[in-house]
């Protein structure tokens, strides 16, 4: 047996970790430090200890008015991109469409078209044919960038499944609606479920259709953020990132309980 | 009702949201590229290409996109290296931590890089106390402030793309290159580097894409002054007004990321089948 790494090399490769994992968390760190300070100006490391900020964030009718928009949004998202995403992947699970390998990829096509090549059409076709944007352009909007998520995940699950239950269930005589009902969706569930929590995750962040699509009354709160920070940060806008921050965690957490992240993990 | 019927009918949701609300869309921006008041016209194209500015605009954006993507794949082939040789338990822990940032608004992360690297932030200080940078350094509103937020937002995608390719090979290959007298650094060129292209290959077109797409990090980090292209297509968009010509950039983003993109799918299709 040969020495697998030489201990000079696994010294450096720990550093190295410790650097990269350093780079992609110093700015989510330096924005929960601000978020925090006393000061009245943007600083890291934080001055002081207080939690002022938050409680200006909770007095705001602009954020208050952004956060409520934006979870009423993610939570429409979340229920069109599971239903419409989940009942397409369990078709293109069985193969048994003409077309299924180009259809699956077209369901996945969302996810690699940039999303602003995508706003300035969902923009240029509102204002053509409604003459502007609308809750509903949203709502669409974020559904088609949000659908892929839910349908990689459930196919994921559904590749290790059992196929053959849902043929016992037919020759024991369920009918085609609760096959799919008692059978096939119990089997998705965790696939469901993680679609689910990506697609309120990501419908709650995203920052590029949100800002395309906007109209002055209907302000998400990513795009709230991206406005202070273009006009005059203050650090309220670190608390309001730090909630964001915060229900990311959430999500990763509840994602990996149901599921298990790494499943996810290599797109 | 037969199983294919079935089937369609589970899909037809799917096809016509992807149809009316996806490619309808698509289809809108591709005519509105070429609207002219006198039917069509490629003028919109003329006036882009023909602009020494504009022109400078797309040079910057590739320049800035495959600095980015090199970047990108030099951190994140030996991360993704030691994330498939580390046991289970430090590999969820480092996969949660590549994730959280991913997963994290990019307005977010940006606003974090913008106090890092602000005039009075960390990284100008340490550097000036160190004494590697004078009195008046500034990198907010640079090009290496662009790429380093890039480099962070985008890093994990190649992260994750590297590390699904290798844990797929069979670790007996480095024993085998091993025991057969190659050094350590040896068996990582001769045998992972080469097992991974595929990943490293689909990994860097993504990020290559993505980052020639964004301006949010552009915008905030780089300042009105230095522009990408896609915060040129956001200016015509909000700010000039000019709906046409922001559909022609659009249309000459979109044509590139197809020539990228393209290579991408075949790539990423071919692992999962």
């Amino acid at each position: 047996m040969v020495r697998a790494v030489p201990n000079g090399i696994r010294i450096a490769a720990y550093a190295f970790v410790a650097l990269t994992m350093l780079l992609l968390l110093a700015p989510l760190v330096v924005v929960i430090g601000v978020s925090v300070s006393e000061s009245q100006f943007i600083a890291f490391p934080p001055n002081g200890l207080s939690l002022a900020w938050y409680r200006s964030v909770l007095s705001s009718d602009a954020y208050l008015r952004a956060a409520a928009l934006s979870l009423q949004i993610a939570l429409m998202v979340t229920a069109s991109a599971t239903v419409i995403g989940g009942a397409a992947a369990i078709a293109l699970h069985r193969r048994n469409l003409p077309g299924s390998a180009v259809m699956a990829t077209f369901f996945l096509s969302p996810l690699v078209l940039p999303t602003i090549i995508y706003a300035i059409g969902m923009l240029m076709l509102w204002s053509t044919l409604f003459g502007g944007v609308s809750m509903m352009t949203l709502w669409l909007g974020h559904t088609v960038i949000c659908l892929p998520y839910v349908v990689r995940t459930t196919l994921a699950v559904l590749s290790e499944s059992d196929p053959f239950l849902e043929e016992a269930a037919r020759t024991m005589g369920a009918n085609r609606i609760q096959r799919l009902v008692h059978v096939v969706v119990p089997q998705c569930l965790p696939g469901l479920a993680a679609g689910a929590f990506f697609a309120f995750n990501i419908s709650f962040d995203e920052a590029v259709l949100s800002l395309f699509l906007r109209r002055a009354d209907m302000t998400t709160l990513p795009v709230q953020i991206y406005g202070q920070l273009e006009f005059s940060p203050d650090p309220s806008v670190a608390a309001v990132s730090t909630i964001m921050i915060g229900i990311t965690i959430l999500l990763i957490v509840v994602i990996d309980r149901v599921l298990g992240i790494k499943r996810f993990a290599s797109t | 009702m037969s199983d294919r019927t079935e089937s369609l009918l589970l899909t037809l949701p799917g096809l016509l949201l992807l149809g009316l609300a996806f490619l309808v869309p698509i289809a809108q921006m591709l005519v509105l590229s070429i609207e002219g008041e006198n039917g069509p016209t490629l003028a919109h194209f003329a006036r882009f290409l023909g602009d020494p500015f504009y022109l400078g605009v797309l040079w910057r954006t590739v320049r800035l996109s495959l600095i980015i993507t090199v970047i990108c794949a030099a951190i994140g082939f030996p991360l993704a290296y030691i994330m498939a040789r580390v046991g289970p338990r430090l590999r969820l822990w480092l996969i949660v931590l590549v994730i959280l940032p991913l997963m994290t608004s990019v307005v977010v992360r940006t606003f974090g890089w913008m106090v890092l690297l602000g005039r009075s932030g960390l990284i100008p200080d340490i550097l000036r106390d160190l004494g590697l940078a004078g009195r008046s350094f500034a990198i907010m509103h640079t090009e290496p402030a662009i790429v380093i937020g890039m480099v962070q937002v985008l890093l994990p995608f190649m992260t994750l793309s590297i590390l699904g390719v290798m844990t797929r090979i069979d670790q007996r290959l480095e024993e085998a290159a091993r025991t057969m007298g190659c050094s350590f650094v040896q068996t990582l060129r001769s045998v992972v580097l080469p097992l991974s292209v595929p990943g490293i290959v689909a990994g860097s077109l993504l990020v290559f894409t993505l980052s020639a797409s964004s301006f949010i990090t552009p915008n905030l980090l780089g300042g009105p002054r230095i522009q990408v292209l896609a915060a040129s297509i956001y200016r015509s968009v909000t700010q000039t007004l000019d709906w046409p010509f922001a559909a022609a950039q659009a249309v000459i983003l979109f044509a590139g990321v197809l020539v990228v993109m393209i290579p991408y799918v075949a790539l990423t299709g071919r692992g999962n089948g």
